[in-house]
């Protein structure tokens, strides 16, 4: 188990417990926190599980490539550096005490 | 996509009811063909939090009876869940058991989903749609340009109809002047009321795909039915005839009365309420909250599925091989959600609907209609900003599992 904690656009934080092997999107959405839409189920197919990565993580959980990439460029809210989709980043020891940002819309 | 849910209060008396089902849980309330439901189908839906339990078993002897979910969560949980609820064998059609084709990829379930849908999603992708904005655009004003100096429209036949259409004709690589006869299949096979008529129509709808798969087998080019044609799922071999052909016609199905359906019901409501337009006109920036308030309102889908084992939800217990349908029009009106989910509020909270259901089968056209949807409010409104429903007119409903108008007659000064 990882801790990671998302911060709601409102300012609202929820600190949960992650599986390991688990999306940052399936962490978020296992334990009902709303900023993450995942319509697609984490196929990488519908840019709704947009997320901000933490600058002082965005190091070690990696930038945006391929694809996934491609398909920020069609996120609803602005995209930033340390834009991510959540589907695509699995949790892991070495990501204990993430933070995430969630944006205020994914469509 | 959709379960009709066609259960007649008279065609109840005879249905079976499994025995683990308690009494107390059994209500026919005649979703998609009571008189209550064709009257004001999402009065009706939003009542159903109301009047039954939040999850009840609906009989029927003329569909399968079904679990139904009205609650948000209990949606979600289901649709996320495709170990417990699988949409195996779920498809909304009748189809020959001797020649039997997988519905895909609705039925195909992880992980062998996401190879099929790989096949079609970079076609869908916010950004390969985005690219169809301007075509889109110019296709909604070619319609307009053909009534706005009449006065009138019926809405449903002259935009409603060819709009989504003429779009899923271009995704799918296949030629603008098949509209016509596209309609008048989705029309026959959709809401003909008569089954001979669907069969017919069906029979020529095979004919026509199983001519372009061939056709596109030849000739690829970079529309759907090609990418279909010549997709190979996970990297391996080619599709068989029998896939390739579910496939094309899942989209088929799909791509051709949702939208239809939608546009309908938003256009009613607008026609009803001009404050309301003109409060659209006047927060262009707002358009996109606008467009999902009003696709929560006006949700026009069902989601069917069937436990692969017993399951206990809400405390009712439920056993393996039992249909459940996710009244997803109702569970977008879930208070606990959706606060005075009645009232139509574009400044509502962010949340999630259910209008292209959830989990690895949601829409996978979700962000085209929501991009049509936007383009025909803005184009119709920014044309014609004052328009009513013609004197006189009473809306009737299709029954059956796309809720929406039959026709929608609109006037306006010309």
């Amino acid at each position: 188990m990882t801790t990671v904690t998302y911060v709601e656009h409102d300012g609202t934080r929820h600190a949960v417990d992650v599986p390991d092997d688990d999306s940052v999107m399936q962490g978020a959405v296992n334990n009902g926190i709303e900023g993450i839409a995942a319509e697609c189920g984490g196929g990488l197919a519908c840019a709704t599980c947009h997320c901000y990565v933490d600058e002082a993580w965005i190091g070690r959980v990696g930038t945006a490539e391929g694809a996934e990439d491609d398909m920020l460029e069609a996120v609803a809210a602005e995209r930033r550096p340390n834009s991510r989709l959540s589907c695509q980043i699995p949790v892991s020891a070495a990501l204990d005490g993430l933070i995430i940002y969630l944006p205020e819309a994914q469509y | 996509m959709s379960t009709p849910t066609p259960a007649s209060l008279d065609a109840t008396a005879n249905a079976e009811i499994p025995a683990h089902v308690p009494p107390d849980l059994v209500h026919a309330v005649g979703i998609t063909e009571s008189a209550e439901f064709l009257a004001a189908p999402h009065r009706f839906m939003a009542e159903l939090h109301d009047k039954y339990p939040p999850i009840f078993f609906s009989p029927s002897v003329t569909n399968k009876s079904a679990w139904q979910l009205t609650k948000y969560d209990d949606a979600f949980f289901v649709l996320r869940h495709p170990e417990f609820f699988t949409s195996a064998g779920s498809g909304p059609f009748p189809r020959d058991p001797d020649d039997y084709f997988n519905i895909i990829p609705l039925e195909i379930e992880p992980p062998h989903h996401r190879k099929y849908r790989a096949i079609v999603d970079p076609l869908v992708s916010p950004k390969a749609i985005m690219a169809m904005e301007g075509a889109i655009r110019g296709l909604a004003n070619e319609l307009i340009d053909q009534f706005i100096d009449k006065g009138e429209c019926e809405f449903a036949r002259d935009f409603g109809r060819p709009l989504p259409v003429g779009v899923f004709l271009d995704i799918m690589g296949l030629p603008r002047d098949m509209m016509d006869e596209f309609v008048r299949w989705a029309m026959g096979l959709l809401h003909a009321q008569d089954r001979q008529i669907a069969q017919q129509v069906m029979g020529e709808v095979t004919a026509y795909l199983q001519t372009v798969i061939a056709e596109k087998k030849a000739n690829p080019d970079g529309g759907a039915v090609s990418a279909i044609v010549h997709g190979r799922p996970g990297g391996g071999e080619l599709m068989s005839a029998k896939e390739i052909f579910g496939f094309v016609f899942f989209l088929f199905i799909a791509g051709l009365d949702t939208v239809f359906a939608t546009l309908n019901n938003i256009f009613v409501w607008l026609a009803k309420n001009p404050d309301r337009r003109r409060e659209i006109m006047a927060e262009p920036d707002n358009m996109a909250n606008a467009v999902e308030e009003l696709l929560r309102v006006f949700t026009v889908t069902f989601s069917g599925r069937t436990l692969t084992q017993d399951y206990e939800l809400r405390g009712v217990e439920m056993k393996k091989g039992d249909r459940v349908t996710s009244i997803l029009p109702a569970c977008n009106y879930d208070p606990d959600i959706f606060p005075n989910p009645r009232e139509i509020d574009f400044h509502r909270p962010r949340k999630p609907t259910l209008a292209f259901a959830g989990g690895v089968h949601s829409c996978m056209g979700a962000h085209l209609a929501r991009l049509e949807i936007r383009i025909c409010i803005e184009e119709f409104l920014r044309r014609i900003p004052e328009f009513e429903l013609k004197a006189g007119t009473k809306i009737e409903y299709w029954p059956g599992g796309v809720v929406g108008p039959k026709t929608v007659p609109l006037s306006w000064k010309a």
